[in-house]
């Protein structure tokens, strides 16, 4: 049966209120509320609003489930809080004739959370709201969910930590995708860090809000991101501290605090929301992989010009023991990092650098037990043109020799053999 | 009335005994397992090798097999070297594989008697006062061998040059430690390249080499059977090793003469 009004109610409401709807309650108790508790005018009670918003199969004209979760609504924050209806739904207050009409303003959370949505006002999500170009909007209620909300550290919160990811992938993994690609958001799933959270219930791991922030959450283009380049290093950092502190230690911090641009930062080796373990076969600093890493910079012949360091890094590498092992996939090889270090690479001639001439017994020495200071002469994956000292040379001028020889050597047996061909044809032609 | 000849057509003389053509297998198995084993490292990006190898564990037992083939070799030689310092055959075959001034000659003459160059300017009355003085610049002939030719003299030689250095460099590379105890990286790397583009001369020579004069040489084409028989007819003994037959038809002369006495 439709009521004049907007609400289509169930049997079940018409069976309570005997088909009619009560007027006189909720004036009643408004007058109550109004002269003991000195609350503004016309408040309803929460139970007023239940009467039939706890229909299961309430309605709004365009179909909107209209229902409203009693036993969510008094465990959630607000309810606990004993904030009512009205304290969210002002407009309703105004509204004397019920069923009222509908739709009611959206709620304006910022009457109380203030703060909060100053800091959403400035973010990616308000100017996308603003833009218009969207279907989609963000509010408040489409991460934090609107009766039931729960604060942050409740384990059937949105925004707990662990739930926070498909919070957020609830818009992100298909509706609105990411620039980078369709998979690009998704990568988190199968990261460390979600692992951590989601395996192991570590919920210091990184979710999406630890690194992009929440209400103020901006594009990555933007600097005031916590993802730009300008705060990576702070962001990763504020978990890996000890990490943050190595980086800008090394070579690729030094450069960094510079503002050099092309310096690496966290995500450029160690990839973004697909960020794996070391350790983990698939990533991209595993050791058998992380040759490809490196050499993306070091063996850019422009970089090197610009920075002054040597290219043909991978080529090199990979022709060394160390590096064809590494590329069948045999793990126990050196890598770049085992010689180099990672988080605080230094350039060979800084004596602190694991690879200084000083330290590289000790380097070497970590797999080869006993390494002298014969490992220090020579040089480890050089092109001949990049190595000064002659006799370190000799392996190249040998390799020239032997290359020679062997032209040398099946060329004179191949037109020895030829001749012998031509000798046996020619004897054929004789005899025919 | 006509003497049956000395050496029949049909007689079979033994080339390679049963000691010999085992130590020849070995040394096929084992330089067979090191070049597979081996030339992966060379040639790392050769889709073969990875498809032979797609695990760092599979990685890991080649070289463990490297390392066993390497040792069977070694043994293998060890044994050749007792075997021709201690055997009378041995001896024999071993002083029939000492280099000499003819097997230069040879290697010249057969080459010019292929080429044939010489012998169509003297047909056209060109330098015929040098070749009056040297005829062997003509190359009238095919030059005749004994027990072995110069390209089979050539063979052992470089293959025991090529494993002392295999072996030598080989050695280091498998004790890196103990190299860089003795020697500079330099050194060591040199040690690697020598190892590496030694092997892969060794791979081409006998693939160029010896795959033509026991495989594809139209006399024997597909396969010289004497590595698996060790046998080789009086007739193949007349075309081949025209030197080594004379000197047994000699010896058997003299036999015969000496019994007609």
């Amino acid at each position: 049966m439709v009521y004049p009004g907007i609400y289509q109610k169930s049997q079940a409401v018409e069976k309570m209120t005997g088909g009619k709807t009560k007027r006189s309650l909720p004036l009643y108790m408004t007058a109550i509320l109004f002269i003991f508790l000195s609350l503004p005018a016309a408040a309803q009670s929460a139970e007023d609003c239940l009467t039939c918003h706890e229909d299961k199969d309430l309605q709004s004209e365009a179909g909107k489930p209209m229902f409203v979760d009693r036993a969510r609504f008094e465990g959630s924050i607000h309810g606990q809080a004993g904030i009512s209806c009205l304290d969210c739904h002002a407009d309703l207050g105004k509204v004397s004739d019920f069923p009222h009409d509908s739709p009611l303003k959206p709620v304006s959370c910022g009457e109380c959370h203030g703060a909060a949505l100053r800091q959403f006002a400035g973010s990616i999500h308000q100017a996308s709201n603003e833009k218009g170009t969207s279907r989609i909007t963000v509010g408040c209620k489409d991460c934090h969910g609107t009766h039931g909300i729960l604060p942050k550290d409740d384990f059937d919160s949105e925004t707990f930590a662990i739930n926070l990811p498909a919070t957020c992938e609830k818009c992100h993994l298909e509706k609105v995708p990411s620039k980078k690609g369709a998979g690009f958001i998704g990568g988190y799933n199968q990261s460390a860090h979600f692992k951590a959270l989601e395996k192991s219930g570590l919920t210091m791991s990184a979710n999406c809000s630890n690194c992009h922030g929440a209400h103020d959450i901006k594009g990555v283009a933007d600097p005031l991101s916590l993802v730009s380049r300008k705060n990576i290093i702070k962001t990763c950092g504020t978990c890996h501290v000890g990490i943050q502190k190595s980086y800008l230690e090394g070579v690729h911090g030094i450069d960094y605090v510079k503002g050099i641009k092309d310096v690496p930062v966290c995500t450029d080796c160690h990839s973004e929301h697909d960020i794996l373990s070391a350790e983990d076969i698939n990533s991209k600093v595993y050791s058998t992989q992380v040759a490809q890493v490196c050499s993306r910079c070091h063996d850019d012949i422009a970089l090197g010009r610009q920075y002054g360091f040597l290219t043909s890094r991978l080529k090199t590498f990979n022709e060394s023991f160390h590096g064809t092992a590494a590329r069948f996939g045999e793990t126990r090889v050196a890598n770049c990092a085992s010689c180099h270090g990672f988080h605080d690479i230094r350039a060979s001639a800084d004596p602190k650098s694991s690879i200084h001439k000083e330290n590289l017994p000790a380097t070497c020495g970590k797999c080869h037990p006993g390494a002298s200071r014969h490992f220090a002469e020579g040089r480890v994956h050089s092109a001949p043109e990049q190595i000064e000292t002659a006799k370190y040379r000799a392996s190249h001028v040998v390799k020239e020799v032997y290359i020679f020889i062997i032209a040398a050597i099946i060329a004179v047996m191949l037109v020895f053999i030829s001749a012998d061909f031509l000798r046996r044809i020619l004897r054929k032609e004789k005899r025919g | 009335m006509v003497n049956p000849p000395l050496i029949r057509d049909e007689e079979v003389f033994l080339r390679m005994n049963l000691a010999e053509r085992i130590q020849h297998w070995l040394l096929i198995t084992t330089f067979f397992l090191l070049i597979v084993t081996g030339l992966p490292l060379f040639f790392y990006d050769v889709k073969f090798f990875r498809w032979l190898l797609p695990t760092g564990q599979s990685f890991y037992v080649r070289g463990i097999i490297h390392r066993i083939a390497a040792v069977l070799m070694i043994a293998n030689l060890i044994w050749h070297l007792f075997y021709a310092a201690l055997t009378r055959r041995g001896r024999q075959n071993f002083r029939e594989m000492i280099p000499r001034w003819k097997d230069i000659k040879d290697a010249v003459g057969l080459f010019g008697y292929n080429v044939g160059l010489t012998r169509f300017l003297h047909g056209r009355g060109i330098g015929q006062k040098f070749f009056q003085k040297h005829p062997f610049w003509l190359f009238e002939r095919h030059p005749l061998y004994g027990r072995y030719n110069f390209v089979e003299k050539f063979e052992y030689w470089a293959l025991g040059w090529g494993t002392f250095v295999m072996i030598f460099s080989g050695f280091f590379m498998w004790n890196v430690e103990l190299s860089l105890r003795l020697f500079p990286l330099w050194v060591h790397d040199i040690f690697i390249i020598i190892h590496g583009y030694e092997a892969i001369l060794a791979f081409l020579a006998v693939i160029v080499w010896h795959m033509y004069n026991v495989h594809l040489s139209p006399e024997v084409f597909p396969m010289s059977k004497v590595w698996l028989t060790g046998k080789i007819t009086g007739r193949e003994l007349r075309e081949l090793h025209p030197l080594e037959f004379e000197r047994i038809l000699e010896e058997r002369r003299k036999i015969l003469s000496t019994e007609a006495i």
